[in-house]
């Protein structure tokens, strides 16, 4: 009899899916249908985190560098030659983000031959780390050499590229490997900015962009250690990060410009920037180094 | 024979209900898709940046979701709030600090983001910082807080699409 009932209940359940499938039911019907726990995926999709953030784009920051001074050093960038070295995935994701900052840097500074051979690395690398559908279907090569005189189209190319590389990511439930990304892209930034202020000294703009930039640190550090990247060898990025930020918040300028309320810019003294462009180059070593 | 039909029948809910969910949450990402074109096209002449996609569950108690974003020297930034996922309205505040500090200041607070496109920028911020402290610094960075409020009737273990909601913000810059 038990049996007979659950059946029954079974077959007009059925029934009524069906008919809410194919149409027959109204509005409220489709809102009152309720998430089934085993759609746990589906569930976080729906649940943001309470405290999140956004980091700036390459080509943000290569154009607040270049605001403040930054000039264009053509032995600055990573080598090209470099990119197919990198046989492990972390190298791969990190470089990714390294040769984004080099690409944004170059297309800033009118150098779209050398832009040119860093959005091949950057199509070749993507295609390693799972990501090459974002460069696909659109032949981003023609459109950039077909716009080669023209600063403004390469920019927006390279907007477009980031928009795309941040919607697959989201539709593919990758946001998380986006900090790996971002902290090879924020340690190239910051090593041009560095070695812009130690080749072409009295630049206060350019030390005062590296010291900008230490604010996002913090965020970057969360990102890598969220939980989904688990499985990536991340110990020793965000060992050298800490590492610079807790350099960084002992500097004494650093401490005596939280302790005065008025004060509007944090300058670091030529010692302290000194110190941070020594640990940003070690660790970008270590990240360009196969 | 009763049996393997009892089987079939619950496999086939199963597959239905799981399918049903699939198209909705399919139709759900396609209108975030849309809504983050329509807030992207609203950032000119701003430069694009990037977008932050805040999903949640409307529940029985009040929530806020926060979102940091950095503001750099000598750049001007344009916020475009797409509210067109919202099933019922928010609160959107804008504030110096995060929500753990008390001595927070409040730049901005609006309603009436659902169903619209609204636009803020960081000139606007700035000015209210300075009015409110009283000094010229410019803002580093600001937190958006998302007020979401209790909604009596709201499933929270089990949320239903009409709990759902989304807010799309696309940053610009200049």
């Amino acid at each position: 009899m038990a049996r007979l009932k659950l059946s029954s209940i079974v077959v007009l359940a059925l029934f009524g899916y069906i008919s809410a499938s194919c149409g027959g039911g109204d509005d409220d019907e489709l809102t009152e249908i309720p998430v089934d726990d085993s759609i746990s995926l589906e569930d976080d999709f729906f649940e943001s985190m309470d405290e999140d953030y956004h980091l700036p784009s390459p080509l943000q920051v290569a154009s607040i560098f270049k605001k403040s001074g930054l000039d264009f050093n053509s032995d600055a960038p990573s080598k090209t030659e470099l990119a197919g070295d990198f046989t492990d995935e972390l190298k791969q994701m990190l470089n990714f983000g390294v040769y984004s900052a080099d690409m944004a840097y170059c297309v800033l500074n009118e150098q779209a031959n050398t832009g040119r051979k860093y959005l091949t690395v950057i199509t070749d690398l993507a295609g390693k780390i799972g990501m090459e559908a974002v460069f696909e279907n659109e032949d981003l090569m023609k459109r950039f050499d077909a716009n080669m005189e023209n600063k403004d189209s390469i920019e927006i190319l390279m907007i477009d590229i980031h928009e795309r590389t941040e919607n697959y990511m989201e539709e593919n439930d990758m946001q998380h490997t986006s900090a790996i990304h971002f902290a090879g892209a924020w340690t190239e930034g910051m090593y041009l900015g560095v070695y812009d202020y130690e080749h072409n000294p009295g630049k206060e703009g350019v030390g005062a962009q590296l010291t900008e930039q230490m604010a996002i640190l913090g965020n970057i550090i969360k990102g890598l250690k969220d939980p989904r990247n688990s499985g990536t060898d991340l110990g020793w990025v965000i060992s050298s990060l800490e590492n610079i930020e807790s350099t960084f918040n002992g500097f004494a300028s650093v401490n005596s410009f939280y302790e005065d309320e008025s004060a509007d810019e944090l300058v670091l003294k030529n010692e302290e920037i000194d110190k941070l462009g020594v640990l940003i180059k070690e660790l970008r070593t270590k990240m360009i180094t196969a | 024979m009763k049996r393997t039909l009892t089987v079939f029948a619950v496999f086939s809910v199963c597959a239905i209900f799981a399918q049903y969910v699939a198209e909705n949450l399919t139709e759900f990402k396609e209108n975030i898709a849309a809504q983050k074109e329509e807030a992207k096209d609203a950032l000119d002449p701003y430069r694009f940046d990037g977008s932050k996609v805040t999903y949640f569950n409307y529940k029985t108690y009040r929530q806020t979701k926060e979102v940091e974003i950095y503001l750099f020297n000598d750049t001007d930034y344009r916020f475009s709030f797409n509210g067109k996922s919202l099933p019922n309205d928010i609160t959107v505040q804008i504030y110096d600090k995060d929500k753990t500090m008390a001595d927070r200041v409040m730049l901005k607070e609006f309603n009436g983001l659902q169903g619209k496109n609204l636009v803020i920028e960081s000139t606007e911020l700035n000015k209210a910082y300075a009015a409110k402290k009283n000094e010229t610094i410019r803002l580093k960075r600001v937190f958006v807080d998302y007020v979401i409020p209790a909604t009596p009737g709201a499933s929270n273990k089990t949320p239903t699409m009409k709990d759902r909601g989304a807010i799309t913000l696309v940053m610009g810059y200049k």
